[in-house]
């Protein structure tokens, strides 16, 4: 074998159990946005229902949640913290070959259950936890089955500190741990009917399963993503990270002040006012430790600004953290009660939820890919032209939708508080919805420009393993004839 | 006066205050322990562990990745 | 305790990020569990007919959530547009909550009674025959599934273990009886379940066919609850603010 190195990181890290979870998150992120793009032309074009029941907006929007926050975000997180963990504490995975392939087959099936269950009308109706109760059973498992091999690599590490990565990474497990056991808290119809009622009743159940929704967004697609961000940015750009001492203090400030802020999702309804002004409160707090994270992953890059025009991979890390830096400055301004009079219920609330989701989330994920798939695999990138190419098209795609959502959001808000002259509604509903039309086929056009940078990105990920795989079995066919001499 | 101070403590009603005044000393308490004394040389130290892994590709190793090149042309 | 400890030691930094995490969830749900605070006392809410329990599973079935919010802000422009705000007691016996965090379309927290059975049929098998700009997907297969009510007794049963008062016992019938009156009770025994959907489905022609008891009966007797059963002429002008 003519590389050293790649057999001997093979056998010291369980890169197998990666490779798996970040070609199901390529696989589950196309899936999930290509149901995305679908849902949004249905908003824009209705005959796309096409009266099937199991393809109605309703039935296929938690698929489409559903396939990227947990097929793509969730795979791509299990990938990058098995790399991570084993790579930061210099130690393989623990759990031998079955736990971490336990955690594997778990999630996938999870998600495959999710999907055929949310189609066929089987749903627990509450959003971002819409499956059924034996997959939230399977979920727990294969989740106690993170945590244990997440913790015990932890423990048997080689190196002594446990690098900042791993605490994004440890907090994001026992949150969802906690957010997933307490939301999904139901007694079900019968032992043999997967519907079921959930234990908590109106707003009760509504505290909880915004308490559940906002830390979803905090600890599932917050806090782990930054775990990646601090592996990924100092890797790429071959320089460490700016300020150790601030990931401390970013990590606990982000940790205890997430917590307290779902109750804004609850502004002027029957919640009780004393929960929303607090999570108001801890809501502006809240920029503080965000804007900390992105300083100290974007500073990394001073003196070194050039990067940014020659290497497509670190424009997609910096990039996601600028619009991780514009979603956490967003989201306490919507927090604030006189916005958020305005914003709730409309697609403002939509297009902020994705300036984080494809700007921040897939961005820093796609960085991060292009950075370790051609690790894994012990190559290089089949091309590094269509990674700018991906950049583009994702930049553009999430431009157009965040643009077309504010517009179609802050319209509607507006029309529906107009008043005429003599003290009346100004506009019906239904006048909002015809005046969103534009900017929902906008909104479905930037999204199929993120979609085409996906496939984009698939294909380029393809011909670099395929790549890889062709020049191993050619060595070994070498080897092999070399041997036989 | 330190009886005081004790029922003060155990008044339900001075909770929110009580939690202000214990999170907000955690809160300095961390900002002091990691921005102040010796320990900086240490925590900074701590950034270069991404970096300490056998990582053919990774640019600061420039040096190990020559070495593998040669190795792998040589192998061909 | 020094950080340092935390840093190089994997169980502690479980530990205290545990503490960490818990302590926001923990200071605001908790006391919202304090009934006579959070939910005010209002009469007439009560628990669903077993025909409306099961149009509000379709309901949830068919992610009318994620267009539809039940839950009106104490706004002018709300009030005009779909009357009182939203009572935390109306919702007290919903298990799942589906207050919707979108409006797509309308608000349907009081949507009972707006429109005739007829229009609400003939609304959701196709919208656009009514509202011909609505962007809403049609649900013809409504009119024709046969309603499944076989598990309305474990429905009943599931629901009373999570705190609804559906009466599975005499004193709790009783208590019914005492709170709802009568004919409301009776609807709201475990052991009458299908006999008394069968009868309110009966009992109006929901879907235009009185023939066979349809999903879409139940749907359309759920929506046309929505909202209708709190009085609010009862009620002072302002009354319910103190409770906000």
């Amino acid at each position: 074998m003519s590389t050293n190195a790649v057999p001997v990181a093979t056998e010291q890290y369980n890169y197998g159990i990666v490779k798996k979870f970040a070609i199901m998150a390529m696989i589950w992120g196309v899936l999930g946005m290509l149901a995305g793009v679908y849902i949004a032309s249905e908003l824009a074009w209705p005959f796309l229902n096409f009266n099937i029941a199991e393809i109605t907006f309703g039935r296929l929007r938690p698929v489409h949640t559903t396939l990227v926050i947990f097929g793509f975000g969730g795979s791509a997180l299990f990938a990058t913290s098995y790399y991570i963990v084993q790579r930061t504490c210099q130690a393989r995975l623990w759990g031998g070959k079955l736990l971490p392939e336990l955690t594997f087959w778990g999630w996938q099936l999870a998600l495959v259950l999710g999907v055929i269950t949310y189609m066929a009308g089987y749903t627990q109706g509450r959003e971002y936890a819409e499956f059924v109760w034996p997959v939230d059973l399977l979920i727990t498992v294969t989740w106690v089955v993170y945590f244990a091999v997440y913790a015990m690599t932890m423990v048997k590490r080689s190196q002594p500190h446990i690098y900042v990565a791993n605490w994004f990474f440890m907090a994001f497990i026992l949150a969802t741990a906690l957010l997933h056991i307490f939301n999904n808290l139901a007694v079900p119809v019968a032992w043999n009917s997967l519907e079921s009622y959930s234990l908590f009743a109106g707003v009760q159940d509504a505290m909880t399963q915004w308490w559940y929704g906002h830390n979803a967004v905090g600890f599932f697609l917050t806090a782990a993503f930054l775990g990646m961000m601090y592996y990924f940015v100092p890797k790429q750009a071959g320089r460490p990270i700016y300020s150790y001492r601030l990931s401390i203090v970013h990590f606990w400030a982000l940790s205890f002040l997430y917590m307290w802020v779902g109750a804004h999702h609850l502004h002027w309804t029957a919640l009780p006012d004393w929960v929303s002004t607090l999570a108001a409160t801890f809501s502006i707090l809240l920029l503080l430790p965000s804007w900390a994270g992105m300083i100290n992953g974007i500073m990394t890059l001073s003196g070194a600004w050039e990067k940014l025009r020659t290497d497509p991979i670190i424009l997609f890390l910096v990039t996601s953290l600028a619009f991780y830096g514009m979603s956490t400055f967003e989201g306490p301004m919507l927090s604030l009660k006189s916005v958020n009079a305005l914003s709730h219920y409309t697609d403002w609330t939509i297009g902020h939820v994705h300036s984080g989701a494809l700007g921040w989330v897939a961005m820093i994920t796609f960085g991060s890919f292009y950075h370790m798939v051609p690790r894994l695999w012990g190559t290089t990138l089949y091309s590094t032209k269509l990674v700018f190419v991906h950049f583009w098209l994702a930049t553009i795609g999430v431009v157009l939708y965040i643009v077309a959502l504010w517009v179609a959001g802050i319209g509607q808000g507006l029309m529906l508080r107009a008043f005429d002259q003599y003290g009346n509604l100004a506009y019906t509903f239904i006048e909002t919805v015809t005046f969103m039309h534009i900017p929902y086929v906008v909104r479905a056009i930037g999204g199929a420009f993120f979609l085409s940078g996906i496939l984009l990105m698939s294909y380029n990920l393809y011909m670099t393993i395929s790549g890889a795989r062709q020049s191993a079995s050619a060595e070994g066919r070498d080897a092999v004839a070399a041997a036989a001499r | 006066m330190i009886g005081d101070i004790f029922a003060w403590l155990g008044n339900m009603e001075n909770s929110k205050p009580l939690a202000l005044i214990l999170f907000f000393s955690a809160f300095v308490g961390i900002i002091l322990y990691v921005y102040t004394g010796k320990r900086r040389k240490r925590l900074e130290s701590y950034k270069d562990i991404p970096f300490m892994d056998d990582d053919e590709l990774d640019p600061t190793r420039q040096k190990k990745q020559q070495v593998k090149k040669d190795e792998s042309t040589n192998g061909k | 305790m020094k950080h340092e400890s935390i840093e190089i030691n994997s169980g502690l930094l479980i530990v205290l990020t545990l503490m960490v995490i818990s302590i926001g969830g923990l200071v605001e749900i908790v006391p919202l569990f304090h009934i006579e605070e959070t939910v005010e006392d209002v009469d007439g809410v009560r628990p669903y007919t077993p025909l409306e329990l099961r149009g509000r599973d379709i309901y949830v079935r068919e992610g009318c959530y994620t267009c539809h919010s039940q839950m009106i802000r104490p706004f002018r422009d709300e009030m005009l547009r779909y009357g009182h705000y939203s009572l935390a007691a109306e919702s007290q016996y919903d298990h799942p909550f589906q207050w919707g965090s979108k409006r797509t379309g309308p608000d349907l927290a009081r949507v009972g009674g707006k429109y005739s059975h007829e229009w609400q049929a003939q609304h959701l098998i196709d919208p656009q025959s009514l509202v011909p700009e609505s962007i809403m997907p049609a649900y013809p297969w409504l009119l024709e599934s046969e309603l499944d009510y076989s598990q309305i007794e474990e429905r009943m049963v599931a629901q009373a273990r999570v705190g609804v008062p559906y009466s599975r016992t005499q004193s709790e019938y009783d208590a019914n009886v005492e709170q709802f009156g009568q004919e409301m009770a009776d609807k709201l025994h475990v052991a009458n379940g299908a006999d008394m959907l069968e009868t309110q489905a009966a009992a109006e022609d929901w879907d235009g066919n009185p023939d066979q008891i349809t999903e879409m009966d139940a749907l359309v007797a759920y929506l046309q609850m929505l909202g209708t059963m709190v009085d609010f002429s009862k009620y002072e002008d302002g009354h319910f603010n103190q409770f906000r």
